[in-house]
């Protein structure tokens, strides 16, 4: 559009300067040619209406759509356009007016009024002129009438000279030269025409002549009438020029009369051309100047609707939306300062972006390390509401959720009534009426049923302007207590087996001597006595021997020889030992991989499990002893389950503390020496009830080496 | 520069083109025609080498072309004579064009009409109506041509020469009394 308008505007002024030197000079350009400059300048105008029309109709649905910029740029155009029209519209009408009032003024009645008095004075010379001649004639005619033959010519041409008449011929009826007298000596007379002879045979007759409009001549035609009835009639032309002072003012009157009749004559196409010239001339700045402001008015607006756009743009987010340069103007300033605060601010994003970025990177970091916390963190608000936590935490809490997010945490801790002392706890650090608060923390033994746990609760306030959040760190540290109290059992066997074992031997030693010494000396009844006595004592120190020794097997450090080992074979090997293998079943899968284990540790192990099994089935009518073998991913299973009396639920959770066992015999150290080999293996051991009765002993080795 | 130019030149293409078109129309576009001049009584003569040609003809001078010629506005006729080659194959091809022109003239100073016909011969006529009845007699238009024993046509026209007129009378298209025209009267050679 814009070349069409620039293209629109080219043609308007060519049109518009050619139509100006046409009207201007006439002469330069033919008719034609002005025809096809009129037929141009309307088809030109046809076309700027047309194009302007498309412009409104498009900046109109523009508008309608409301696309930016197109009502600053309509308002623009009204602007532009009402500015054009009134203007060029006075001038219009004025120009009108003072144009027909002009052409008008140019046809004045005392003009024409004298021009004719002019004219008519001519005319009426010449008609004096032709009187004269006319008398002149007729009597050069008479003279020559009555004259003879032969003195026709001096006749003639002494009345001539008389009469200063230029040329003097005598013709006859046939157009034959008679007579020829002039000023002229050697004279040719032209012939006149026939139709002038026989008219001036016939009576007077006289014409004017004009010679390429400079000379007027006078010529007459009177008939000679003949003395002699019987000759040919002679005709006398005489030949006069009208004075050139008067012929020239004649004639140039005649030439202003013409030119003033012809204009008076073509006054209205003058008006019309004038003003249709006038009138195109008014729709060609018009609308060219309707078509200029279109491209200006866009001009102006289209820099804003392109910022309006940025602006959206930006709005959005694409903070890369640069808008071209616009020239030095206010414009082209305000475009440079919305560029520069638009770099400003996608450099403000970016580093916003970037920050951002750490900070999801450092928040997933911590995601990240606490979902691998073993420990449990919670953080709450003042409100007790959770508001971030690790899945740690929410195992710990036996919550079935991984989120607690936005949760009250009485709601999630109240579940389980076996967490309501941490609960407790936390409320009252939490609501208590301590400024400045410290990070407390308190170690929980928690009881409920057959599950015990020892947890370590941590409170940390983490306080901002707006509010304080705290940070708890629950820690199970139940294990760490067994450990702790398996520690603490060594300890104690190993100082036992150290201090009790030395005086045993002594003391058995001392008890066979006294009853070897003095039984052949005391009488019969006392001899029974003392060696009962001493019997006991033997019998006792044994069982101290024992009973320390299993303490010394419990608390001595263990040196493991690993090696491969197929621990199925070392299942059947072993059930072989067992007379009461019948009851024993074992269910193996198939491509059981090897382990890498103490041999003999295993078989102790294994042992031990089947002789718990064997007690716990004393008392049972069908005891059966189940052996399963399982292949896991890269792990091992042996399982060990009975229908025995199991194992009551007060001591599950300490099973494997020494001296913790629910037989009437024994030491209690049997599976406390198995959990301790399997741990020294990297294994895990877990014992459970079965439902109606028995137990389950799940142990689990790594695969391969 | 170039690519402005080009892309402008190829954006402006449609708009010159159309632009032609019509300037080829304008100028092809023949005059409105009023046929107020009717050819009439054309008699062809043939001497030796030379060929004549006269014709009547009518021409309605309403009393507008009457005034105009009064205030000494001259009329000029220009009579437009070919001779072409008929074919049934090919285009018509001309052989001949000759124009002449005949011209009446009020002359104000003497009161006489003058006539100038079609031979360059002047005549002077002191009423209107003697006036026109010689211009609307053509005689003796001479015309020569190698005559090949084709088949020759001779087309006429006569029209009033809108060139001779004053300007003003020239560029107001809107005055149909001066489009005086005459259809082309066809006649065989």
């Amino acid at each position: 559009m814009k070349y069409i308008i620039t293209t629109a505007a080219f043609i308007g002024i060519a049109l518009l300067i050619l139509l100006a030197k046409a009207i201007s000079n006439s002469d330069l350009i033919s008719s034609d040619s002005f025809r096809i400059l009129l037929g141009l300048n309307i088809f030109f105008i046809c076309s700027l209406i047309i194009l302007i029309a498309v412009q409104i109709f498009r900046l109109l649905q523009s508008v309608k759509k409301e696309i930016t910029g197109s009502r600053l740029t309509l308002r623009l155009v009204l602007s532009f356009a009402l500015m054009g029209i009134v203007p060029v519209l006075i001038v219009y009408l004025v120009s009108v007016n003072f144009l027909t009032k002009s052409i008008e003024s140019w046809f004045d009645v005392k003009v024409e009024s004298a021009l004719e008095g002019g004219l008519t004075l001519g005319q009426k010379t010449i008609d004096i002129l032709m009187s004269d001649i006319e008398l002149k004639g007729k009597s050069i005619a008479y003279s020559i009438g009555n004259a003879d033959t032969d003195e026709r010519y001096n006749i003639l041409t002494d009345l001539r000279v008389k009469f200063g008449i230029q040329d003097a011929v005598i013709f006859d009826q046939d157009s034959k030269i008679i007579e020829v007298s002039s000023d002229k000596n050697n004279l040719i007379p032209s012939i006149p025409n026939i139709e002038d002879l026989e008219r001036g045979g016939e009576d007077f007759f006289g014409r004017i002549e004009e010679i390429k409009g400079e000379e007027i001549y006078l010529k007459v035609f009177i008939p000679i009438i003949s003395k002699n009835l019987m000759s040919k009639r002679l005709i006398l032309q005489l030949t006069q020029p009208i004075p050139p002072s008067i012929a020239n003012l004649a004639l140039s009157v005649e030439s202003v009369y013409d030119e003033y009749q012809q204009l008076t004559y073509s006054r209205n196409s003058l008006k019309i051309i004038y003003i249709l010239t006038l009138t195109l001339v008014l729709l060609l700045a018009l609308l060219s100047s309707v078509a200029a402001s279109f491209v200006i008015s866009r001009r102006f607006s289209s820099p804003l609707a392109m910022v309006a756009n940025a602006t959206r743009e930006i709005s959005k987010g694409n903070y890369k939306k640069i808008i071209s340069e616009q020239g030095k103007d206010e414009i082209g300033v305000l475009i440079r300062a919305f560029n520069s605060m638009t770099s400003q601010l996608e450099e403000a994003t970016r580093n916003s972006e970037k920050d951002r970025e750490r900070l999801e990177v450092a928040r997933t970091f911590l995601e990240t390390i606490l979902a691998h916390l073993t420990t449990g963190v919670i953080v709450i608000d003042d409100k007790k509401i959770i508001k971030l936590n690790n899945v740690s935490a929410s195992k710990m809490l036996q919550n079935k959720e991984n989120k607690m997010n936005d949760t009250a945490m009485n709601k999630i801790i109240l579940n389980n009534s076996l967490f309501e002392p941490l609960y407790e706890f936390v409320e009252t650090y939490i609501d208590g009426n301590k400024k400045n608060k410290k990070e407390v923390s308190q170690e929980f033994r928690l009881k409920k049923d057959k599950e015990e746990r020892t947890i370590m609760l941590q409170i940390t306030p983490l306080s901002d302007k707006r509010s304080t959040k705290y940070v708890l760190v629950i820690d199970d540290i139940s294990e760490v207590t067994q450990a702790q109290r398996h520690s603490a059992w060594g300890e104690i066997a190993r100082r036992l087996a150290h201090e009790i074992k030395n005086p045993l031997t002594p003391i058995q030693l001392s008890a066979e001597r006294i009853q070897h010494k003095f039984s052949n000396k005391l009488n019969k009844e006392d001899s029974i006595i003392l060696e009962r006595s001493t019997n006991t004592i033997v019998n006792q120190v044994n069982a101290l021997k024992i009973m320390v020794n299993e303490f010394a097997e419990y608390a001595r450090p263990t040196k493991i020889k690993k090696d491969t080992v197929r621990i199925d074979s070392l299942v059947d090997e072993v059930i072989e030992l067992y007379e009461i293998n019948k009851m024993i079943s074992i269910k193996k899968e198939k491509n059981i991989p090897i382990i890498y284990a103490d041999q003999n540790k295993l078989r102790q192990v294994i042992i031990n499990l089947i002789e718990n099994s064997q007690d716990a089935l004393k008392e049972i009518k069908k005891p059966k002893i189940k052996i399963f073998i399982k292949k896991k991913v890269n792990e091992v299973e042996l399982i060990v389950e009975d229908n025995g009396i199991g194992i009551p639920d007060e001591i599950i959770g300490r099973i494997f503390e020494p001296y913790i066992t629910s037989k009437k015999t024994g030491t209690g150290l049997g599976l406390a020496i198995v959990h301790k080999i399997i741990e020294e293996h990297d294994g895990k051991i877990k014992i459970e009830r079965i439902s109606n009765s028995g137990t389950r002993v799940i142990i689990t080795f790594n695969s391969g080496k | 520069m170039m690519g402005y130019s080009m892309r402008f030149l190829k954006k402006v293409s449609f708009i010159i083109i159309i632009i032609i078109m019509l300037l080829v129309i304008m100028i092809r576009m023949p005059n409105s025609e009023n046929n107020e001049i009717l050819i009439k009584n054309v008699v062809i003569e043939n001497s030796e080498n030379v060929k004549k040609i006269k014709f009547n003809q009518e021409i309605n001078f309403d009393s507008l072309i009457l005034k105009a010629i009064n205030k000494g506005i001259p009329l000029a006729f220009k009579v437009t004579l070919r001779v072409v080659e008929i074919s049934d194959i090919w285009p018509t091809k001309t052989i001949l064009k000759k124009v002449g022109y005949y011209q009446i003239e009020y002359k104000t100073l003497r009161k006489v009409y003058r006539i100038e016909d079609i031979n360059g011969n002047k005549h002077e006529y002191k009423y209107i109506n003697e006036a026109i009845q010689k211009i609307l007699k053509v005689e003796d238009f001479k015309f020569s041509f190698i005559d090949n024993n084709m088949n020759y046509n001779l087309w006429l026209n006569v029209a009033l020469d809108r060139k001779k007129l004053p300007k003003p009378l020239q560029v107001n298209y809107f005055d149909r009394t001066w489009y005086m025209n005459s259809n082309k009267s066809i006649h065989q050679l």
